[in-house]
């Protein structure tokens, strides 16, 4: 009997966290369509180092962060520190177990989402910093820097599944855009709905922002994360049957894509991002810390993706002409 | 306390003190860049290695503590228990400032425990910690082999001990890396039973090999106050896959028994390890030894589950699991690691030490050597599988703990029965 009372809390403890609900999406009533997308006018001048939110909004490399608390969730180490300006920083840190850090790919991606019109909160990248705690003032390990700024006021997941924007074409084009980049963790959670302030202005800004877990294969169980070699290597369009195209994604939630994402979708997000110049996705990357040679064999396969999106788009076109 | 402890104590933890870096104190002004935690080994590493590291710490964590939520629980467990244990576990942390951490584990050989704990964690500025922790515990075969450095192992028994321990604890750090610890507790009188559990190995009950013990012959165990005072001077880089810096250690411990009987004691620890790398981090000495020593005066005597003991996966790796027990143990261990691959080192080891009534017998006449491999990620080590010969011939064991086990520095309920 006690070998059940122990195993079976355990088999819940172990089981539970990767029970996910799977619901086809549905779009939940209408909501302006700027809370998740806005036309980049300007695409082609974009900032992609600094990114959206500029210069101004960088971290400084030279400041001391005053530690306010470690980060207790989540799988990355992590902490929150205020800068010398008085301004909260949330770090999120490489993780001593794997090889590819989380952060430097959260900040690619997000400057390509930011790009292509997606909102972004402000994120940067610092491969170390100055900060000091109870102990002193040390050199740290840095990573992923998220301002918590009074113009955006977290207020929690928005649904994957259950959005206003389901259906519509930024929503089709941010799916296939994560999924050219190989992003494996479509999950809610990663998701936050904000409340953007500009002046008296409030508006809701649906935001994807855990995207770490990219650029490298997808799968469900600790895909390879930041990884040009396997990147390059995993499938992205496996094919177009019956006017929708497949992907070879094997992370979670496939039922977002599954038989919902047609060929107009793919030369939608495709036409976005081919818009980037070569010197744009170079800076995304020298964003994140990567070197011109170790981002070259990313950008190479990305490039190779989008021409491969623009193939099956033109395909599309040409099958529903005829 | 007899002349011999006091002497040879003296050295030890001047032996210890003496061997502390002269850069750990330094180590709080002078700020460092972080350093490099990738070590190549020396062939390439299949993807699944990596892979699986990446989910056991993404889904299990790395037992650090540092997280909140659900967690499997699979430490807390002693030496013997079998090749795993498992069960759920559940820590909250309010702020960087207090937490509470519940968990409850059944083992391999049907070990089980449950636990809670809650701490007061980061106090006068990081410098101080409290905390109290209350555990239940049933552990079904244990090994006994007598008393003294030359039983025989055909004298191979086994107890089973229940027991609960509720106490209070604090920890001092006035620089980051050396831990001023006292704790005080209460230990409900243990029950001791036959052997039972799960994949049992035959071995007769301790009490039909050893029916005159003084424990067995006592009948009810005493309620014991258990303290302990000690000074943890800790350097290492990483908890339990270190590269460099050590661990040095020196403990008084005091059981009292409080039903009247004559089962007080007090021991006394030291000890120290220093782990140093060489070709780029690839290649990874060792060096760790550990002196207890106990007394008791009058016509006090230890219980024979109380003793220290010696011998098993972290100690003699040639011997069973608590292969000699006696009042005084010293061990040497040596163990020269090599990074194979990126995640699993292969390792040579010696292993050398005794137990003794008295101190002056001590001696490093038991002796094993032997090779092993480690799986570890850059900081812990998962898994360890570990081949020794000894005077009793060959020992092969896994284990998912480190080679010296330190985990145990930061265990805080009594340990009943002692583990090595």
């Amino acid at each position: 009997m006690m070998p059940i009372l122990v195993a079976l809390p355990l088999l819940l403890a172990l089981y539970l966290p990767f029970c996910v609900r799977v619901h086809d999406p549905i779009a939940t009533p209408s909501i302006e369509l700027k809370g998740l997308w806005q036309a980049p006018e300007d695409l082609a001048s974009r900032d992609l180092y600094y990114g959206p939110w500029g210069a101004a909004a960088a971290p400084d490399p030279f400041a001391v962060y005053t530690l306010v608390n470690h980060k207790h969730t989540g799988t990355n180490p992590g902490m929150t520190v205020i800068d010398e300006r008085g301004r909260e920083w949330s770090i999120k840190q490489a993780s001593l177990y794997t090889p590819a850090a989380e952060g430097p790919i959260e900040v690619v991606v997000s400057r390509v989402l930011s790009a292509i019109g997606y909102h972004q909160p402000p994120v940067y990248h610092m491969p170390s910093f100055i900060y000091r705690d109870d102990w002193g003032t040390h050199i740290e390990g840095g990573g992923r820097f998220r301002l918590k700024t009074r113009e955006l006021k977290d207020q929690g997941d928005w649904s994957w599944q259950r959005n206003p924007f389901v259906g519509t074409q930024p929503y089709q084009g941010l799916l296939v855009t994560l999924l050219l980049l190989n992003s494996s963790d479509l999950k809610s959670s990663n998701n936050s709905l904000y409340a953007h302030r500009l002046g008296d202005l409030v508006e809701p800004w649906y935001v994807v922002r855990d995207v770490g877990t990219s650029l490298g294969e997808t799968g469900r169980w600790a895909p390879r994360r930041g990884d040009a070699a396997r990147f390059a290597a995993d499938p992205f369009i496996t094919g177009v049957h019956d006017g929708v195209v497949e992907f070879g994604y094997r992370g979670w939630h496939q039922e977002l894509i599954r038989d919902r994402v047609t060929p107009a979708d793919v030369g939608w997000a495709a036409r976005l991002l081919s818009q980037l110049t070569e010197r744009q996705w170079r800076d995304a990357f020298l964003a994140a810390g990567y070197t011109p040679a170790t981002a070259e064999p990313f950008i190479a396969a990305i490039q190779s993706r989008i021409a491969q999106a623009g193939r099956v788009a033109a395909a599309g076109v040409a099958a529903a002409e005829r | 306390m007899t002349g011999n402890v006091a002497r040879l104590l003296r050295s030890a933890i001047a032996l210890a003190i003496a061997a502390m870096p002269v850069a750990a104190l330094a180590q709080e002004s002078s700020p460092q860049p972080p350093v490099s935690t990738v070590v190549q080994g020396l062939l390439p590493e299949p993807g699944f290695i990596d892979r699986a590291i990446d989910f056991a710490t993404r889904t299990m964590g790395d037992g650090g503590g540092d997280k909140s939520g659900l967690y499997p629980e699979m430490s807390n467990m002693i030496t013997g228990a079998g090749w795993i244990s498992l069960g759920p576990g559940y820590r909250m942390w309010f702020g960087d400032r207090w937490f509470f951490d519940t968990s409850a584990a059944l083992s391999w050989r049907e070990y089980k425990m449950a636990r809670g704990r809650i701490e007061l964690a980061n106090l006068a500025q990081s410098r101080l910690a409290i905390g109290g922790e209350a555990k239940w515990q049933d552990y079904t075969q244990n090994t006994y082999f007598g008393e003294g450095p030359d039983t025989p192992e055909t004298n191979r028994s086994e107890y089973r001990i229940k027991s609960v321990n509720v106490l209070g604890y604090t920890n001092f750090r006035p620089v980051q890396w050396l831990t001023i610890g006292g704790r005080a507790g209460w230990l409900r009188s243990p029950s001791l039973e036959e052997p039972a559990g799960r994949f049992r190995r035959d071995n007769p009950a301790t009490r039909s090999i050893f029916p005159d013990d003084i424990a067995f012959a006592r009948g009810d165990q005493p309620d014991y106050l258990h303290g302990e005072l000690s000074v943890t001077a800790d350097t290492r880089d990483r908890r339990s896959h270190a590269l460099s810096g050590g661990v040095y250690r020196a403990a008084w411990a005091r059981f009292s028994d409080r039903s009247g009987g004559n089962f007080s004691f007090q021991r006394f620890d030291a000890e120290a390890a220093h782990f140093k790398t060489f070709e780029g981090a690839r290649i990874t000495l060792v060096g760790h030894g550990w002196l207890t020593a106990s007394d008791t005066a009058g016509n006090m005597v230890i219980p024979f589950y109380l003793l220290p003991s010696l011998g098993g996966n972290n100690t003699l790796r040639a011997y069973s699991n608590y292969r000699f027990h006696d009042r005084h143990f010293v061990i040497a261990n040596v163990e020269l690691r090599y990074a194979l691959m990126d995640h699993l080192d292969a390792a040579l080891f010696a292993d050398a030490g005794n137990v003794a009534a008295r101190m002056a017998d001590l001696d490093f006449a038991k002796r094993s050597y032997g090779i092993g491999f480690r799986v570890h990620s850059r900081k812990t080590t998962f898994a360890r599988l570990d081949i020794a010969h000894g005077s009793e011939g060959w020992r092969l064991t896994f284990t998912t703990s480190d080679s010296l086990h330190f985990s145990r520095l930061s265990r805080r309920t009594a340990p009943i029965p002692f583990v090595p």
